[in-house]
């Protein structure tokens, strides 16, 4: 398991306020190394709207109110996959949240962002030590 | 000003000017909505043309725009773009909202 914990080890990590304001600037970083790297559109499309929905909910939930917080993110690309690493200092997400499903009716205003990182995303892991959150998105690519 | 709201007859055109359309700028559409078209019209067509990014909470704020205009309402989005249309899809709220490829076509909807 180790080895999907590499990505902030071995590239640039790129720090961003934890603003909503901000997820625009944080998604433009992210999207412009996928374009650089060829990144398929409906590849992008997915991982650009599991980014912004993982980062909303570091902001509202996790630094839940607090405008010191900081998002640290990491990008590697690799022929067949993206994976996106995302750090953040806030309060850490319930036990087993981005494993479980739910059930979310028409009519809720909210809680459908873990939903949209399920369905965009191929692997979730996280982890919370030391009071720093890591979550490791990873997009497989079919070229 | 994150919507442009005018009146075609009984129908309100909803222009979201955002290309970006997310949780930044979704309170700013609420408060547009609330001072443009709480209380008033019951048809509405939003239009979505100029969006190439939308999130989960700017769809939230398109439920709140479906249940403020209640059973008797009417709303049809045009031009939602790949990206909106796949959020759209991936929440199965492609099956409660309306999609219409255009303006005119969004139009016709709502009019029945």
């Amino acid at each position: 398991m180790q080895e999907h914990w590499c990505v902030a080890d071995i590239v640039p990590i790129h720090l961003y306020p934890a603003r909503l304001e901000e997820v625009s600037r944080l998604s433009a970083h992210v999207r412009a190394l996928c374009e650089a790297a060829a990144v398929p559109p409906e590849a992008m499309m997915d991982i650009e709207l599991a980014l912004a929905e993982a980062a909303n909910n570091i902001i509202i939930h996790g630094y839940h109110g607090r405008t010191d917080g900081m998002i640290a993110v990491g990008v590697r690309i690799a022929a067949d996959s993206v994976s996106l690493e995302l750090q953040d200092e806030g309060k850490a997400v319930p036990e087993g949240l981005f494993s479980k499903c739910r059930a979310i009716s028409a009519d809720a205003e909210s809680g459908r962002g873990i939903g949209i990182i399920q369905s965009c995303i191929d692997r979730i892991d996280y982890r919370s030590e030391g009071g720093r959150n890591r979550l490791l998105l990873t997009k497989r690519l079919n070229h | 000003m994150t919507a442009i709201i005018s009146m075609d007859g009984d129908v309100a055109l909803v222009e979201v000017q955002a290309t970006r359309f997310d949780a930044a700028e979704a309170p700013a559409f609420k408060a547009d909505l609330a001072k443009g078209i709480a209380g008033g019209p019951r048809k509405v067509v939003l239009d979505l043309t100029r969006v190439a990014f939308m999130d989960s909470t700017a769809l939230g704020a398109l439920v709140s725009l479906l249940k403020m205009l209640g059973k008797d309402g009417s709303l049809a989005i045009a031009g939602a773009q790949p990206a909106v249309r796949r959020l759209f899809e991936l929440t199965r709220l492609d099956a409660v909202f309306r999609l219409a490829e255009t303006v005119p076509d969004a139009r016709a909807l709502v009019r029945g």
